[in-house]
């Protein structure tokens, strides 16, 4: 219970304060009021920030999805004995804490003699949450049974068809699970971020920069409109989750009365 | 069925690591044919039919399908097509979509794919179940549709590799006569994988009997029941008494072992030393005791039609086993009887131990 007092209360506070009429952010709560909703809608910075941030994350998803797929078919696929090394080392940047991530993306960037812009961000991102997403991928793409590709091959499909139309469509879904999750972690990232961004500002880095100047209830209404966001995303996959149980548990349901 | 060869495997050895698990197989399969591949498990039979699928690169040996060597060819690019042991239906794709996978990839146009995937299912007696999941279906119905699925291709050899051993016994006999049909229906070559000997004898034209990574024969069903040229071909395909015996010499009733037995063979030719003596157990027949050759029944089982016993020989150190029409009636277990056996069926193999 105590625990989610803790857990919960600042949450409640923060959302709360959002509609408060007055620029204070302490008790008592002296009025209600949307107005520092519509001030952040339209404030620029905020916007910008907004714009940048779902850019990075998208590319970030998008970069993820490509690099990460293909290491995790490259690592399944393989019969090498190298095979437990190279899963080890796609791992490794797991156990790597942001701050020396970001620290090691900068003095590589600068020392290449690259600019820093949103595309440094895109790859330190995606160089930061690559990792777990190739464990999801790679659990997926075990669990198609190599018999099913030989099967594949056995009627002439060449190795990209047998990716294309075996392999894909049966790990898809929980691949797009693994770029939204890239996406989500990209969106709200900020100590990568913080190292390797140009001129630019991503909405982290925005909320931040408006925190060290004043403290009004526009930062609690974008943090509740991120809230907000972020629980819309989740309620989506919980449901998607919860129709894909379904369907498995009918299909073998059905699967169960069909023997004999 | 013709007499040219649709398929031949030369000199095939195959090595995993330091063990060698083919040893020069060599055979041809005809043109229509159900060639059956039998032998216990890791005796080589399924490495070379995968090396046939194109699934492994032999050590040594080629594979030539109608004249051409298709040793180097990858498994995508063989004109040949199997059925698995255990099913591989594409779980995200329907039956139809199913059957029509290897069409797809060949680019067949539209229709043709679409009338080819009908006749196919009706083939294997599934007409109607295009919309179907493999999950809705039982496991013979899935193992018809992996044959739809391979048989649709029109493959210059179609291969099998062990697939009813996952199902019941009463599915696997339906599905036995289901596959003699279609066989017989589409005149294809077949190549039959089973570890079971009463499988391959229902099913094939020829057996081809695999032990330690070699083809030890090669002929008929009949003519490996008959004429074994190994005590374990004679052993492995149908039922047998295999004795050791010692010869020491052989006059026109039958041989005479280095203990003084006489054992009643046909023409046996001048032998000596070392033999395996087989005998099928419905060629045994029991009578009165006082004969050559004694023994005493130990069990007996009513099969319908006939009655099997065993009867423990001490002076061949064996038990020998009868099988027994119905009509000769029954013998009590305990009971001391002669053995006696056909003589013309009797068979003589070189021992060597």
């Amino acid at each position: 219970m105590v625990a989610l007092v803790f857990l919960f209360a600042p949450l409640a506070i923060v959302v709360l304060f959002a509609f408060h009429e007055t620029n204070s952010l302490t008790p008592p709560f002296e009025g209600f009021s949307t107005r520092w909703f519509s001030e952040v809608v339209s404030d620029r910075a905020v916007r910008s920030g907004l714009m940048t941030s779902l850019r990075v994350a998208s590319l970030t998803a998008v970069a993820t999805f490509v690099s990460g797929t293909a290491a995790a078919y490259g690592v399944s696929r393989t019969e090498s004995r190298l095979k437990s090394v190279y899963a080890g080392l796609f791992l490794l940047p797991i156990a790597l804490p942001a701050l020396i991530l970001g620290i090691a993306m900068l003095s590589f960037f600068s020392s290449r003699g690259i600019a820093l812009s949103t595309t440094t961000v895109v790859i330190a991102h995606t160089v930061f949450v690559a990792p777990v997403f190739f464990v999801i991928a790679r659990t997926a793409l075990d669990r198609v049974e190599v018999a099913q590709l030989e099967a594949a091959a056995d009627l002439g499909a060449p190795p990209w068809y047998r990716f294309r139309r075996v392999i894909l469509p049966q790990v898809l879904p929980v691949l797009l699970a693994g770029a939204a999750m890239a996406f989500v972690i990209s969106f709200d990232e900020f100590i990568v971020t913080f190292f390797v961004i140009g001129s630019e500002s991503t909405l982290p880095l925005v909320i931040f920069s408006r925190l060290r100047r004043t403290i009004d209830p526009s930062v609690n209404a974008i943090s509740s409109l991120l809230l907000f966001a972020n629980l819309a995303v989740w309620l989506a996959a919980v449901l998607y989750a919860v129709r894909l149980q379904r369907r498995r548990r009918r299909d073998s349901l059905a699967q169960k009365e069909t023997r004999t | 069925m013709t007499d040219s060869v649709r398929l031949a495997v030369q000199h095939l050895t195959h090595r995993f690591g330091h063990s060698e698990v083919l040893t020069d197989v060599n055979l041809e399969v005809r043109d229509g044919e159900f060639l059956t591949f039998l032998g216990p498990s890791g005796c080589g039979k399924t490495t070379t039919l995968r090396a046939i699928a194109g699934f492994l690169t032999p050590t040594e040996g080629k594979v030539v399908l109608d004249g051409e060597d298709i040793t180097g060819l990858p498994a995508h690019r063989r004109p040949v097509n199997m059925v698995f042991q255990q099913s591989t239906l594409f779980p995200h794709l329907d039956v139809g979509r199913n059957v029509a996978f290897g069409l797809r990839v060949a680019k067949v146009a539209k229709a043709e794919i679409a009338t080819r995937v009908a006749e196919a299912l009706s083939l294997v007696r599934l007409e109607g179940f295009e919309r179907r999941r493999p999950t809705e279906l039982s496991g013979g119905q899935r193992q018809r549709v992996n044959l739809a699925r391979a048989l649709v291709n029109r493959p210059r050899v179609l291969l099998l590799d062990e697939p009813l051993s996952a199902l019941d016994l009463k599915i696997r006999l339906e599905m036995e006569a289901e596959l003699r049909r279609v066989h017989r229906e589409l005149g294809a070559t077949f190549i039959y994988v089973t570890h079971d000997q009463r499988e391959a004898l229902a099913l094939s034209d020829r057996i081809a009997v695999f032990n330690a990574g070699r083809v030890i024969q090669l002929d008929t069903a009949e003519a490996i029941y008959r004429e074994p040229r190994s005590q374990f071909a004679a052993s492995f395909v149908g039922d047998a008494n295999v004795f050791a015996i010692d010869v020491w010499g052989s006059d026109a009733d039958g041989v005479i072992t280095a203990d003084g037995l006489r054992l009643p063979l046909a023409t046996p030719g001048p032998v000596s030393g070392p033999h395996w003596l087989v005998v099928r157990p419905e060629d045994v027949r029991f009578g009165r005791p006082g004969g050559a050759l004694e023994a005493t029944v130990t069990d007996a089982a009513f099969r319908g039609s006939a009655l099997t016993y065993r009867a423990e020989c001490a002076a061949l150190n064996s038990t020998i086993k009868a099988e027994v029409p119905d009509e000769l009636g029954t013998v009590p277990v305990g009971s001391l009887v002669s053995v006696t056996w056909n003589p013309q069926r009797a068979r003589l193999l070189p021992r060597s131990d």
